[in-house]
């Protein structure tokens, strides 16, 4: 199939899916639920096939292509709205063919670990849809304003989806989310307005617009108005606090791909938009952000230990290892910038299965209170492991995803000669031990000691259960023990960025 | 006589004819004017997309016909006919709980009128034509609003909009007499050669900021918005809708043509009043918003915030501006015109409250879904058609630079998104109290809506629309 045919379908499927459930009685639950697996299903080979052939162009060979100025494949573009200049053009490079890979691997076991769902099961799949269709959109897109659009449509479903489905203060996490994320976009908007207009060429394309060299007052005010923009979504501090409320209010298969998937898009656009495209802004304002992120990473860890509730917990980290994604890209080095991109893909397939087995837990336990745990190895045994490795990924054990990623983050990091890179760097790394306490605390709590009376009923996990575990502990350690092929296609997709940081 | 005239005279022909028709049979209750109307109108929209849209005539020196003002002209006639069919179910028995409203044929030989008085407006040539338009699309209006002559709310809005009208009637008049007074006559052309001659002079920029301080009035710019809100209550609901829309549109038109016509000159002086004004109107109307729980005091309040918006854009190029706003007045009806039909339909047996809306997510599904589209169209959420006229309207502000002012606008956009997913919380996540009351919903609304949905949808998507507003504006 040709590539940009691919593209446009991958991101059209899951909108087909949702318009496939609308005919649906609504008391047919389990033809709804088959619509959106199968259909995601077809989608998540789609995407292989997508890797496959991109490898097959690209080349996982860094020397290849390190040459070369083109820097998005399967590209192809179309006038859509003329009143501004608007095209639909599409293309990938391999940060986003990864980050699709993801999603559909996320999505595609947050179905599964959602099959327990029962109130209103048509509005919830539809939903969930039209959030990932969005998602995929963002990653095909290279005009700014398609871009942003998907962004849009990613993240308003969330309102929903936490305040119906949702539990605790769902309302208010609901209400609270998706004004701080919008409030985002607020920024986003003006930063590509401005970038349209600055440029002179009057274009959204993200190709044309990467070759302009905007004037330095400009990129003064405009970066940190993308890079926060952009970061809201990433919760980078100040703005993370919708993040653990939203997530610990959500049902499970949308903490999975928030946390997942959508947070990412944050860094996406700080690392495609802000830093991309703006490169010498982005040197003015580096170590602003660096100290922002900083306080992230060990400001999350910090929290986390003094949370009681699973999802908090889990959370928090979020906030802390998201928070490693930026540290990387602040970095401004070659190893640093892969190093977050890197953490991309390891912190959602790590927190697509804490969150996925903390919803299997609670679905078991009914109390997601830590205090309240115990033993948990001996009636769940297969869950309580998957829990263990979840938390080793998660404190960057070796052979797991997660040392890949950070030590290229801190490595990347203290290649800087900077003293504040060093410092950070210093003090960044600090927060693994911390990491350590609490998943270390927290794991043991929960899986080991006497099992508590109320708890000793209960069944391990049904194989329906197993599969989406078992999908993201085997990504988890293929990218542990064989980074080489995810590591060399970052390389390429880097290499640009990295050259126009570098300008 | 040309053909680019026939809908203005159309329009004036089917207003008379349905008032003779009515004194002519003499039954106060027949249908007949409401089917005239509505099929009129039609047919009038019709004949003005098919007009030509690259001509411009100019009748008895007085009355101009542009492709711009026939755009102007179909947002007038559609919200004229949106309101028609509103209206349907307000004159039967049981279709309203605040009561019947009586005399039909009159009721729409007045929204006949007012359109006529609209379609005046954009088609002047001189501040006399200008007057005589605004007038005649501002005084029925008053009759419209006390139509629930038994409701206290209906005669107190009537009485508070004639007051209020009347005094930014006089402003008109007197901010009139300056801009005469400097360039000694009332066309445009000689206004515009002295605003180019001397730009400065403090009298005729007097004059400008009075006639400007009159027109906030019916646009409901913040200082002079505070009728809105009980007006838009106390009416009755098809009038409130035509007020929220035809009326703020064709101030709008009237602003436009001053703005980019005779006072072109001044532009940049004008530019910074327009983006005050703009910025305190939609704070105000947005921060207003935030407590309401009657549902046309809410819209009161969205829509004068959405008339912030549009005035921001008008701080941009000619084209930028008169593009974006034309494009956003037709997204803005479509959903404004949906959210009154949901009203109509809430209204038919209940209060208009945000509490009516409860369970209707789990009862009425696809009624719910149609107000979460409306709902997130006014918010600006894409793919919907509020997002696109939205990112227009910043773009033609962002387009002369004043990116403070777009950031300003998008976070008050932020504001007003919240009040908004209060009605979806409410519609949707909210258990209510008691046992919901089944919404009846009859033919016209049903096709009403699904015909606005789906406009609201493909304005956003379809670029084609967009790009012939550009074309004929260009």
């Amino acid at each position: 199939m040709n590539g940009p045919f691919l593209l446009t379908t991958i991101w059209i499927m899951p909108f087909a899916i949702a318009l496939a459930s609308l005919p649906v009685r609504h008391d047919n639950h389990r033809l709804i639920k088959m619509i959106s697996l199968v259909g995601n299903l077809i989608n998540f080979i789609l995407i292989v096939v997508l890797t496959l052939q991109f490898i097959d162009v690209a080349g996982a060979d860094p020397a290849a292509t390190t040459s070369s100025s083109s820097l998005f494949h399967f590209a192809y573009k179309t006038s859509w709205f003329k009143i501004m200049n608007i095209e639909y053009n599409i293309g990938v490079d391999a940060i986003s063919v990864l980050m699709m890979l993801l999603t559909s691997i996320v999505i595609f076991c947050g179905i599964l670990a959602s099959w327990n769902i029962n109130k209103q099961v048509k509005e919830f799949f539809i939903l969930l849809n039209v959030l990932v269709a969005g998602v995929y959109g963002v990653f095909v897109s290279l005009d700014l304003f398609t871009l942003f659009l998907f962004y849009e449509i990613a993240v308003l479903p969330m309102y929903l989806l936490i305040g119906l489905w949702g539990t605790g203060r769902k309302k208010y996490a609901a209400m609270k989310l998706t004004l701080m994320l919008v409030a985002g976009s607020a920024f986003i908007l003006t930063g590509i307005l401005a970038l349209y207009f600055e440029s002179g060429l009057s274009t959204f394309d993200l190709n044309l617009l990467s070759q302009v060299r905007f004037a330095d007052s400009f990129q003064y005010w405009a970066f940190p108005i993308i890079f926060l923009g952009f970061g809201v979504l990433g919760a980078i501090f100040p703005f993370h606090t919708w993040s653990p409320d939203g997530h610990a209010s959500a049902p499970t298969a949308v903490s999975m791909l928030h946390a997942g998937v959508l947070m990412k898009l944050g860094g996406y656009g700080c690392l495609r938009v802000g830093m991309y495209l703006l490169p010498e802004g982005a040197h003015m304002w580096m170590s602003f952000f660096l100290v922002l992120v900083t306080i992230n990473v060990l400001y999350g860890a910090f929290a986390a230990i003094r949370q009681t509730d699973l999802k908090y917990i889990t959370a928090y980290s979020s906030v802390s290892h998201c928070g490693l994604v930026l540290f990387g890209f602040t970095a401004m080095t070659f190893t640093g910038l892969k190093g977050g991109v890197l953490q991309m893909i390891s912190h959602g397939l790590m927190t697509a299965l804490f969150f996925c087995l903390i919803g299997m837990i609670y679905g078991r336990t009914h109390t997601r209170t830590v205090s309240e745990m115990g033993g948990l190895m001996k009636v769940m045994p297969f869950l309580s492991v998957a829990f263990v490795i979840a938390g080793f990924a998660g404190l960057g054990l070796p052979s797991l995803s997660g040392f890949v990623a950070e030590v290229n983050v801190f490595v990347g990091s203290f290649a800087n000669p900077a003293t504040i890179n060093r410092v950070c760097t210093v003090l960044a790394i600090l927060s693994i031990v911390v990491t350590a306490v609490y998943l270390l605390r927290t794991v043991n709590t929960v899986v080991n000691g006497p099992v508590s009376q109320k708890f000793a009923m209960l069944s391990d996990a049904a194989t329906l259960e197993k599969i989406p575990v078992t999908i993201l502990l085997f990504c988890l350690f293929g990218m542990g023990i064989l980074p080489g092929w995810i590591i060399n296609l970052v390389n390429n997709a880097v290499n640009p960025i990295f050259n126009n940081l570098m300008r | 006589m040309n053909i680019l005239l026939l809908p203005d005279l159309l329009i004036i022909l089917l207003a008379a004819s349905i008032l003779a028709i009515d004194l002519y049979r003499g039954k106060p209750q027949s249908t007949v004017s409401f089917h005239m109307s509505w099929i009129g109108l039609l047919v009038i929209f019709c004949l003005l997309i098919i007009l030509p849209y690259d001509q411009e005539i100019t009748y008895w020196g007085t009355y101009k016909v542009t492709g711009i003002s026939l755009l102007f002209k179909q947002v007038f006639v559609l919200s004229s006919l949106c309101t028609v069919l509103l209206s349907a179910p307000y004159f039967k028995p049981g279709g309203n709980a605040r009561g019947v409203l009586r005399y039909r044929s009159e009721f729409y030989f007045i929204i006949l009128l007012c359109t006529f008085g609209m379609f005046a407006v954009v088609s002047a040539t001189g501040l006399l034509t200008l007057f005589i338009g605004m007038e005649l699309a501002t005084i029925p209006l008053y009759i419209l609003s006390g139509y629930q002559k038994e409701d206290s709310l209906s005669v107190e809005a009537a009485t508070k909009y004639i007051i209020m009208g009347s005094l930014s009637t006089g402003l008109l008049v007197f901010g009139y007499s300056f801009l005469y007074g400097c360039a000694g006559s009332l066309s445009f052309k000689a206004i515009s050669v002295f605003a180019m001659a001397s730009p400065t002079d403090p009298l005729f920029r007097l004059g400008v900021l009075f006639v400007l301080a009159a027109i906030g009035f019916k646009l409901t710019i913040f200082p002079f918005h505070m009728w809105a809100p009980d007006v838009y209550d106390g009416a009755p609901t098809p009038v409130t809708a035509f007020i929220s829309v035809s009326s703020k549109a064709v101030a709008i038109g009237f602003l436009l043509i001053l703005v980019y016509g005779p006072l072109a000159p001044l532009h940049n002086y004008l530019q910074i009043i327009l983006l005050i004004l703009a910025g305190a109107t939609m704070t105000v109307g947005n921060l207003g918003a935030l407590k309401q729980k009657r549902l046309r005091r809410f819209m009161a309040y969205s829509s004068i915030a959405q008339a912030g918006y549009i005035i921001m854009a008008m701080a941009g190029t000619a084209a930028a501006a008169y593009s974006s706003i034309i494009y956003y007045l037709f997204v803005y009806a479509a959903a404004n015109y949906a959210i009154f039909f949901i009203i109509s339909i809430v209204g038919r047996n209940g209060e208009e409250e945000f509490k009516s809306l409860q369970g209707m997510g789990k009862q009425n599904p696809v009624l719910a879904a149609v107000l979460m589209l409306t709902l997130f169209s006014l918010g600006g959420i894409p793919p919907l058609a509020g997002f696109m006229g939205k990112f227009l309207l910043f773009a033609a502000a962002a387009e002369r630079g004043f990116y403070s002012m777009v950031i300003f606008a998008a976070l008050n956009s932020t504001i007003s998104l919240y009040y908004y997913l209060l009605l979806v919380k409410e519609a949707y996540i909210i258990k209510p109290a008691i046992a919901p009351r089944v919404l009846v919903i009859d033919n016209i609304q049903r096709i009403s809506l699904v015909l606005l949905t789906s406009a609201m949808v493909s304005l956003g998507l379809i670029p084609l629309f967009s790009s012939n507003i550009m074309a004929i504006v260009q």
